[in-house]
């Protein structure tokens, strides 16, 4: 399909300030449990999206037909939208898209390296092979091995009224293994890549397997403050709802951000340093948003100070600055922008035995789960340790630990880093809600003085 | 489907249009005018024991074979496993369209948009509140199943709702307040009548009002205390602990590796202990205005009422033809379900509901109460992999001291084991209290499907539960 030509026509079926953006998805995923595969889903569709401005006000309607009529038709409940908001209020905040992809190549934004042919080609025997090779690695240690293999090809593109092109085309492969022992102990490995071919399916499988296989009665801790070790997956989950409640502009233009007030302030360690890096290779690569915007390097906390929140074009023209690329649906989201690219740069230590010895009795997590924003000004979650959960003891993991909620504030904990890993992952949880959208956390794995516990789990 | 029979053991194929109307106003202008449409075919085919699926859009011959293809294509390279047979079930034939009044999507816009900026109108009466939502939204969802087995269905779903919310800021301090419920509001399988009903914009200034007031709230101090729940709240408690814990794909061990398990053993029912001797729960595809009702769900199985929990005791599961043949059951639960063309079904919930109880109304079990907590509308949920350890934070709590509702508390959070909060309750009001409250973006599944719920309940009372842990 050529998504730049469907986005061009869809834009052209709209009268006045519109824009047209375009997410042509081709994915493959296979789930396996208990050593056995479970579903498997081939998807080939695509939305285009339609916004059209009027006096500010943004109508949008979407379609997954791209005949001229669906079009035409989509056009006409945009515009529809749009003209019934102006009718019934006042001028609405949103600038139009005047400014956003630039005229010209339209493949001029896509300098970043984030796309593979042979994961485009979409080969579910590549699938199997790496569904085999977990249950080859888990059966003979009487492990069972649950997870999911997925690859995918994502092509977007932008055409806005204005005569502004953009195409961007990517591609990304996860894959994750958790081991579970007869006992009920768990362990996790995961690989997020641009490449099928970097997931390294028997060693996701062996790591998750040692983990599972760890022996010694799991002990029980009471609730309380504990150090921690974090591997950068647990990392990446808090990273992750640090840029949904703490650099989310439109909560930041609304004065009920996290940050509101605190831009300049220090807020973390001084050790921390976060970006939102869209063109690092280390991450899932993006030239633009959904409004075409591209995106460029953004430093948001440097050595501990908060340094910016991020902007769709919406929420930059509340807060009367610059949008960042940062959009998530043309128009901008109800929910705000939030950073899709984050990179948190590493320390000194040479690998996470390193960070646990300093440690005289605390807590080893390899990641969480069901983490939710309790208070979003607060920066405050609630998550469970799942699938890896340690106790460290005089500066050694010495036994597996019951899983753990923690309830704590993610600035909080990243006030309290006392060392991070040279090393970095690309992490995900490989999650794929509507039209894939495929994004990581690049991040070290950490070393914190306390973390708060409010009770076991699991 | 002739294709299909040919060269699988079983197949199915879903044709499925949805149409989504959202609308809202956020600090009196335009947040949001969505107007989405899509359409395709989904094709799952069963061969030896693995599953191929493949989705395309279109409605063309072309597009259900192209389908078929690939869907035999990754069945076939998965290694090989042995399955147990689907649990027999008679073709679907027949047509069902759910009840509606008056067609949501055929409203005007200015005339949404009328209501909604009334009800933020209303909002913005209190210096402190600094965000303002007012939302509407409808969902009509056609689907046509065909399968091998010789079923034929077709049935349209139309779901109409919406809600407030006001958000007040006082320094670091930051409160929100919601109605009918948070996350979107309140939800129904019924028309635009549904959501007319609501009375949104009589109940903003209320709800402002409150905003505002839990800024200079006390917070709820810690402790372990009589907690009261209703509403939202109930619904959400039965949603995540017993819910989902009753799902046999997960008890089976087959979402470990997303969802989780669940701490429900398969072969607990008559015997695993769920709660106290008080406590009915019983899965629903046939209430009225549910969304969790149908007439089929999407492998052809016709809906109906299935015992969950009876006196306390485990009752049965929330199951599919695969997972109920799998322990033995006759017959499926009827609870598969797809989230459009473009993901397989899986199991979820129907209206999974706590049946109601004796002890009357809401302010009757408030006066049979002499110190507690009366816990309203979700702000944050989250629970373990395994469904046993969960921590729930409400937008507001009231204090009750000898029988009556006191003062308001801020920040009320309460934690807890699955088994132990349900023994805990000794008090659920009768049938004129019982309510369908709505979940709209329950997740599960890889990939990710997002599925509306409704979950019937009547305020409920739990003894002894752990308050003021976030």
């Amino acid at each position: 399909m050529n998504a730049l030509g469907v986005a061009e026509r869809a834009v052209s079926a709209a009268r006045g300030d519109a824009l047209a953006h375009v997410a042509h998805e081709r994915s493959l995923m296979l789930r396996f449990a208990d050593n056995r595969p479970t579903q498997a889903t081939a998807i080939d569709d695509v939305t285009v999206e339609l916004a059209v401005v009027r006096e500010g006000h943004v109508g949008r309607a979407s379609t997954n037909d791209s005949t001229q009529e669906a079009l035409a038709e989509c056009a006409r409940r945009a515009e529809a939208a749009a003209e019934a908001a102006a009718a019934t209020s006042p001028p609405g905040p949103h600038p139009g898209f005047a400014t956003t992809a630039a005229r010209g190549d339209p493949a001029a934004a896509r300098r970043h390296r984030g796309h593979d042919a042979a994961t485009a080609a979409l080969d579910p025997a590549t699938g199997g092979a790496a569904l085999r090779a977990a249950f080859a690695a888990a059966e003979p240690a009487g492990l069972s091995a649950h997870g999911i293999w997925s690859a995918a090809e994502e092509v977007r593109a932008v055409a806005t009224s204005a005569g502004g092109l953009a195409l961007d085309r990517t591609t990304d492969a996860f894959m994750k293994v958790i081991c579970i022992a007869p006992d009920g102990r768990s362990g996790y490995a995961s690989r997020t890549a641009v490449a099928a071919g970097q997931l390294e399916p028997e060693w996701l499988a062996e790591r998750a397997a040692a983990k599972a296989a760890a022996g010694g009665e799991a002990a029980e801790l009471a609730p309380g403050e504990y150090p921690v070790v974090m591997e950068p997956n647990a990392v990446g989950w808090l990273l992750d709802l640090l840029g949904i409640t703490a650099f989310n502009g439109l909560a930041h233009a609304e004065e009920r951000g996290a940050l509101t007030g605190r831009l300049g302030d220090l807020v973390a360690a001084p050790s921390i340093n976060l970006a939102d890096s869209p063109r690092s290779p280390a991450t899932l690569p993006r030239a633009f948003d959904a409004e075409g915007t591209p995106k460029r390097p953004l430093p948001l906390i440097q050595d501990g100070v908060a340094r910016a929140v991020v902007h769709d074009r919406r929420s930059a023209a509340l807060a009367r600055t610059a949008p960042t690329g940062h959009a998530t649906a043309p128009g901008g989201d109800p929910l705000g922008p939030h950073p899709v690219n984050l990179v948190l740069a590493g320390g000194g230590a040479g690998d996470v035995d390193e960070l646990c010895a300093p440690v005289e009795r605390g807590v080893y997590v390899t990641r969480l789960w069901y983490a939710n924003v309790v208070r979003p000004k607060e920066t405050l979650i609630t998550a469970v340790t799942r699938d890896g959960t340690f106790l460290i003891e005089d500066g050694r993991v010495t036994r597996p630990l019951r899983d753990l909620r923690l309830t704590d504030s993610v600035l909080g904990i990243l006030g309290r880093v006392e060392a991070l890993t040279g090393a970095q992952e690309l992490t995900s949880d490989g999650e794929f809600y509507g039209r894939r959208f495929a994004y990581g956390v690049v991040c070290p794995g950490l070393r914190a003085t306390a973390m708060r516990f409010t009770g076991a789990a699991g | 489907m002739d294709a299909a029979a040919r060269r699988a053991d079983y197949a199915d194929a879903r044709f499925v249009s949805t149409r989504v109307e959202r609308l809202s106003t956020r600090n009196g202008a335009l947040d949001m005018l969505d107007s989405d449409e899509s359409a395709g075919i989904g094709v799952r085919v069963r061969v030896g024991g693995s599953w191929g699926f493949a989705a395309a859009r279109g409605s063309e011959r072309r597009d259900a074979e192209g389908a078929l293809e690939r869907a035999l294509a990754v069945a076939a390279a998965q290694p090989a496993v042995a399955a147990a047979p689907l649990a027999p079930e008679p073709p679907a034939r027949g047509e069902y369209e759910s009840p509606v009044e008056r067609d949501p999507f055929a409203v005007s816009l200015e005339d949404k948009l009328g209501v909604l900026a009334a009800a933020d109108a209303g909002l913005r009466t209190d210096p402190d509140v600094v965000l303002t939502l007012a939302r509407f939204q409808a969902f009509r969802v056609d689907k046509l199943f065909a399968s091998t087995e010789g079923a034929m269905c077709r049935q349209r779903l139309t779901e109409c709702g919406g809600g407030l919310t006001a958000v007040a800021v006082n320094g670091d301090e930051s409160q929100t307040r919601s109605f009918p419920a948070s996350h979107g509001g309140h939800v129904a399988q019924a028309g635009y009548e549904h959501f007319a009903g609501l009375d949104l914009a009589g109940e903003a200034p209320r709800v402002s009002e409150e905003a505002s007031r839990l800024l200079r709230a006390p917070a709820c101090p810690a402790g372990r205390r009589t907690v009261v729940l209703a509403g939202e709240q109930l619904g959400l408690q039965v949603h995540e602990s017993v819910g989902h814990a009753v799902e046999l794909d997960r008890v089976l061990g087959r979402e470990a590796s997303y969802a989780g398990t669940s701490f429900v053993p398969a072969n607990g029912i008559g015997s695993f202990r769920m709660g106290s001797d008080l406590v009915n729960v019983t899965a629903d595809a046939t209430n009225p205005g549910g969304l969790g009702s149908y007439r089929w769900d999407d492998e052809g199985v016709e809906g109906r009422a299935v015992p969950i929990v009876r006196g306390g005791v485990l009752a049965g599961f929330l199951s599919s033809r695969e997972t109920a043949s799998e322990i033995g059951l006759d017959r499926s639960g009827g609870c598969m379900r797809a989230d459009g063309f473009a993901r397989q079904p899986i199991v979820r919930m129907t209206n999974v509901n706590l049946e109601p109880g004796d002890a009357g109304s809401l302010e009757e079990l408030i006066a049979d109460t002499e110190d507690g907590l009366l816990i309203e509308t979700n702000r944050s949920w989250s629970i373990d992999n395994r469904r046993l350890h969960f921590l729930f934070e409400g937008e507001a709590a009231w204090e009750i001291a000898g029988g009556e509702r006191g003062r308001l508390l801020r920040n009320p959070s309460y934690a807890g084991l699955t088994p132990e909060f349900w023994a805990g309750c000794d008090a659920i009001c009768s049938p004129s209290e019982w309510r369908l409250v709505s979940l709209l973006e329950c997740g599960k599944g890889e990939p990710g499907q997002l599925m509306r719920v409704s979950h019937g309940c009547a305020p409920a009372r739990f003894r002894d539960v752990e308050v003021g842990v976030a």
